[in-house]
């Protein structure tokens, strides 16, 4: 186990506070604040200070949202803008949240309150997800089915009208997630397939390619912030890496092995390698290892991986959920996990000296 | 509940002795409810060893730490369709059952293949063990291979943490499943009269 790598996973903050498995962490792209979510059913928050070279930054909690979802919030989204956060819970409802203005205290915001709930999907929500415009907002259940939203124009990130229910998966949707640019949104299940959709603009929203290889349930996806590959974790134990090889065509390029278990979680960021690099594609799962690889490109173009660091019992004896890279600039070495044991964790991968 | 019985006539199989029983000294684990069971068992959350018999429902004697309740059983949950226990239609059975570190791998054989009520078994014992056993044990349960029409369905269901987890905030499913669970605690000990 003990291999000589670049870098090093330090631990910058335990958050605990949940009373139950924590299954999702998503970062604000625009202010200092991360989310979580529980199967306890709340939402809890935390703002941070800058860091500088020497010391990483501090973490306190700000908020805790009740969010009066019945059951587990399984997964949060922030929209682009940074002020609304999407929940979607196993009580089959998507929640939209806001922070309402504070009168008396100006400058200061009030309680995070329910803007909006989108219902309509049959059976447990599993994973919901912001357009990069924040336009749209797509949504995916047991029930097997893809909603898209559109916001409306006057309050764009409160109310929201669907604009089509893609019935393509054969089993549960465990995941959605929207290209970082275009208007392309990818669908992950537990009948093994992920499934690319566009909207065709006199018609409505289809498949137009499904993604065969992963051998059991993918569980997550994560594009590549500067191009167009996608990354996929899957019950098969592997990460896979697909490139775009037309613009309506992905091709899986490469597997990430090492993983002992379920990989239930994959993210993939800039990361702040010296070298020129695809960035950082981080993931976890029920082995409890953070595993990070630098992806970069040949000069045939073929695709290079390199581990680049590892950490063993992330979350102690207990599963990790999920992953994600700080999306802020000056921030893409820091990383987020939650595990079965209610708690956020934040990390910081640094060079070894 | 389902009303078709799935299989109306099973056979039943007397429990099987363990080598390592000793009623005498049963006394200290009887009657340990699943609640205390689970936060003894976090608090003595470090490397003891386990064996098959520990999970299947008998009491390894002599442990080193008195804070390590044996694990738990799986012996005496009642099969959801008949009076019996899955041990006696020889559902689970300790052969079954392996640990490897810290991975327990429960294989459990349905009483005919096409039996609807198998993902509600392994569901029934997978909450008794994620009830019982200490958290740093990571749990597999699958259908003896070739002993289901659905076998590979079964598993991937059993096997979700997911579906698990969702299944488990439904009333009407857990109500089932404590009904299942409501004797595990005998332990393989005939109830009393």
């Amino acid at each position: 186990m003990e291999v000589d790598l670049p870098y090093r996973i330090d631990a910058v903050q335990e958050l605990p506070g949940h009373h139950d498995r924590a299954w999702h962490v998503a970062w604000n792209p625009a202010k200092p604040l991360i989310s979580s979510c529980s199967a306890d059913k709340t939402v809890r928050m935390y703002t941070y200070t800058s860091p500088t070279n020497s010391s990483a930054p501090t973490f306190s909690h700000i908020a805790t949202i009740p969010t009066g979802h019945t059951k587990t919030v399984r997964s949060v989204a922030w929209a682009p803008s940074g002020n609304t956060l999407a929940t979607a819970s196993f009580d089959a409802n998507i929640g939209i949240w806001e922070q309402e203005e504070s009168e008396e205290d100006e400058g200061r915001k009030g309680e995070w309150e329910c803007a909006s709930l989108l219902e309509g999907h049959e059976t447990e929500c599993k994973s919901v997800a912001y357009s990069s415009s924040g336009t749209l907002l797509a949504s995916c259940s047991r029930d097997k089915t893809v909603w898209i939203w559109e916001g409306d124009a006057v309050h764009p990130d409160s109310d929201f009208e669907c604009m089509g229910v893609l019935m393509e998966h054969t089993q549960d949707v465990k995941c959605v997630a929207w290209h970082p640019e275009e208007e392309i949104l990818a669908s992950a299940s537990y009948d093994d397939t992920i499934k690319l959709y566009i909207d065709d603009p006199s018609d409505d929203w289809f498949c137009f390619l499904t993604l065969t290889g992963h051998s059991s349930t993918v569980w997550s996806l994560a594009w590549s912030p500067k191009s167009s590959y996608l990354a996929s974790a899957s019950d098969d134990k592997s990460v896979r890496i697909w490139r775009r090889v037309a613009e309506h065509k992905w091709e899986c390029a490469l597997a990430l092995e090492g993983n002992e278990r379920s990989v239930y979680s994959v993210s993939w960021g800039i990361g702040k390698s010296s070298s020129p690099s695809l960035g950082w594609v981080a993931a976890v799962g029920g082995d409890g290892v953070i595993r990070v690889w630098e992806l970069s490109e040949n000069e045939d173009s073929t695709l290079r991986q390199k581990l680049i660091a590892q950490l063993a019992s992330a979350h102690g004896v207990y599963d990790v959920n999920s992953i994600a890279w700080c999306p802020r600039q000056g921030f893409e070495d820091l990383l987020a996990t939650t595990g079965d044991d209610g708690a956020t964790r934040i990390w910081r991968v640094q060079p070894v000296a | 509940m389902a009303v078709e019985i799935f299989n109306p006539n099973p056979t039943i199989f007397a429990p099987v002795k363990s080598s390592k029983v000793s009623s005498k000294t049963d006394y200290l684990w009887l009657a340990d409810p699943l609640e205390e069971t689970r936060s003894d068992a976090e608090e003595a959350d470090s490397e003891e060893p386990i064996d098959q018999d520990e999970i299947f429902g008998t009491f390894q004697l002599l442990f080193a730490s008195p804070k390590l309740i044996p694990i738990d059983l799986i012996r005496s949950i009642a099969d959801p369709e008949h009076p019996n226990t899955l041990e006696e239609l020889r559902v689970v059975s300790a052969p079954q059952i392996t640990i490897t570190g810290n991975r327990v791998h429960v294989e459990f054989t349905p009483t005919v293949p096409h039996c609807g009520m198998s993902t509600l078994i392994g569901l029934s014992i997978r909450v008794r063990l994620l009830r019982a056993l200490p958290n740093r044990f990571k749990i597999d349960i699958t259908l003896k291979p070739g002993s289901h029409q659905s076998e590979m369905a079964v598993n991937k269901q059993l096997n979700d943490k997911e579906r698990v987890a969702a299944a488990l905030e439904n009333p009407v499913l857990v109500q089932t499943l404590e009904q299942t669970l409501a004797n595990a605690s005998l332990r393989g000990q005939p109830a009393e009269e």
